[in-house]
């Protein structure tokens, strides 16, 4: 009977990893067999047609520049990613505090929000010339680039965030004496996590494409420079290697918020029921 | 009690018909409060301009601006135009892929696990360095510059459609079904107002990046348009006339997310009403 029973267990013990292994490989092994196939099918393509390799070189070749010349593309993605985080963290800080400035009191949040709301929508990237006219051209005004195009999504998020939290919570807080101070640290601010990594996360891919846009316009170094000086020169392998290089930035900084996300979510887990204190 | 629940009911059915009362202060605070804020740093911006000496060249006076505007308005109105249709023609393209490919999407899971993780990373890879390959690719031609932007703001549409199409209601579905509808008919009747919220969140993305798209192709390669006009203006160190570009450009963005939410806002009525 027991002997039974433990069969019984160990095969839908079996058939539950069986079938996790079914979903692991369809989850991750179906997008990447596709990713891959895709570019075997580029690779082929440039083969068989003879594509001029300044119009669309295969990706074999952008793998030879990839692996023929690593330090230069290392030595250019370092003020890059540099300028990225910089400004990302600049935006961040910012950006958290002016929204809790913003949520400390109902006026202020009515007269400043929908201002920054109507920034969302306009084409912030058109003033990017302008702070090279007041910065002149290098780190300087790349990083206040990236800044100003992050700050935005991450005071909005910030903001709302802020006033999400429960206000059942928040009547409890004053019940039982709590300070303002106390209840914004160990209620609002709590409430307000996830909105801000949200907000973190469109900041950092925002900081990234405003600290290009500035290499673009005005730099000497850095993998914008790189892009634009090789794509002028007709080496579009190397363009594509330093787009490759910039990408895996990309994912890396993106994977990092996340990651701090998680973090950050455990270490509120253990100190707040989050959304079951009532 | 009961009485007077009764009563404030009928009262507030009764109000309107006498009620042409003129708005409230109170009711006019959200939108008093923000413009209020917004002249205060004008006032503040032009009086530190005129009481600092700030050169002009730094950064000029708003009333500076304001005349330059309208000495250069004929000029920006003219450069305008190709910024505009350019980043109407890459929203419109965009949209139309999106969807479509959402739909297919939607309707053959092969196709959701083989290229939905792939469009989510390329959400978050930073696309605008992909630009300069457009011009590689297109040339400087404004179609180079409608590829790249359409490229750019597909991403979104794609994502907020197929999130859309896979909020409709089962149970629904499951109705339609026993009632016999077509897919097709399901399609246009439950899942396509479902997803019609966030449909229109996507398109908002996108219609904000679509001009941003533009600028960017702008500054890399045109010979006309406000991204180049604005690019023309620094390397002059005209920086009154970078500020009246900047106003037009930021007008263009308002009103063509502002057409798009009052889009959403009919659309929403009509199948409200359905």
């Amino acid at each position: 009977m027991a002997v039974a029973q433990d069969t019984i267990l160990t095969s839908t013990r079996l058939a539950g990893i069986s079938e996790t292994v079914v979903h692991f490989g369809r989850t991750i092994g179906l997008p990447a067999g596709f990713a891959v196939f895709s570019v075997i099918a580029w690779e082929l393509l440039c083969r068989i047609t003879h594509i001029s390799p300044e119009l669309l070189p295969a990706p074999s070749a952008v793998w030879d520049v990839l692996s023929g010349n690593p330090r230069i593309l290392i030595e250019q993605a370092l003020p890059t990613t540099i300028e990225i985080v910089v400004s990302f963290a600049i935006a961040t800080t910012i950006g958290v505090l002016l929204a809790t400035g913003i949520c400390s009191s109902a006026a202020i949040r009515e007269a400043i929000y929908p201002n920054i709301v109507m920034f969302q929508v306009i084409p912030k990237i058109a003033l990017a010339p302008l702070f090279i006219v007041w910065l002149g051209v290098g780190g300087k005004s790349i990083v206040t680039v990236g800044v100003f195009i992050a700050f935005f999504p991450m005071v909005v998020s910030t903001a709302t965030g802020l006033v999400s939290a429960k206000p059942d919570v928040l009547q409890l807080c004053r019940s039982l004496t709590a300070s303002e101070w106390q209840s914004f640290l160990l209620v609002r601010f709590p409430y307000a996590m996830p909105y801000i990594f949200a907000g973190m996360k469109v900041g950092v891919t925002m900081a990234m494409i405003g600290v290009i846009v500035g290499e673009f316009i005005t730099a000497q170094a850095g993998l914008g420079y790189i892009i634009m000086f090789a794509s002028s020169a007709g080496e579009t392998a190397t363009v594509l290697a330093a787009i490759v290089v910039l990408c895996g930035i990309g994912l890396v900084l993106y994977g990092l918020v996340g990651a701090g996300e998680l973090l950050v979510q455990r270490w509120f887990g253990g100190e707040l029921p989050a959304g079951g204190v009532i | 009690m009961a009485v007077d629940t009764i009563a404030s009911r009928a009262g507030t059915v009764l109000a309107p018909i006498g009620a042409v009362t003129p708005p409230t202060l109170r009711q006019l605070r959200p939108m008093i409060l923000p413009v209020a804020a917004a002249g205060a740093v004008l006032a503040i911006w032009q009086m530190a301009c005129v009481l600092a000496h700030i050169p002009p060249v730094i950064l000029p006076p708003p009333s500076q601006i304001a005349a330059e505007f309208w000495r250069i308005l004929p000029v920006l109105l003219h450069q305008a135009v190709p910024t505009t249709l350019d980043s109407l023609t890459a929203f419109a393209l965009a949209c139309a892929l999106g969807i479509v490919l959402a739909m297919a999407i939607t309707y053959s899971p092969l196709a959701r696990d083989m290229l939905f993780p792939n469009l989510v990373l390329f959400q978050i890879i930073p696309k605008v360095a992909l630009a300069p390959l457009f011009v590689v690719w297109l040339g400087i031609s404004s179609e180079s510059r409608v590829a790249f932007s359409a490229f750019t703001c597909f991403f979104p549409v794609v994502i907020s459609a197929v999130v859309g199409f896979a909020s409709a209601d089962t149970s629904t579905l499951r109705l339609c079904k026993s009632l016999t509808a077509s897919d097709w008919q399901s399609f246009l009747l439950v899942r396509f107002p479902y997803a019609l919220p966030a449909i229109f969140s996507g398109m908002k993305i996108a219609m904000t990046m679509a001009v941003i798209g533009v600028i960017i192709g702008e500054f890399i390669s045109a010979k006309a348009g406000l991204g180049f006009y604005i690019l023309y203006a620094s390397s002059r160190m005209d920086t009154a006339a970078i500020f009246a570009a900047l106003f037009v450009l930021c007008m263009i963005g308002v009103t063509l997310f502002g057409a798009v939410a009052l889009a959403e806002r009919y659309v929403r009525q009509h199948y409200g009403r359905r």
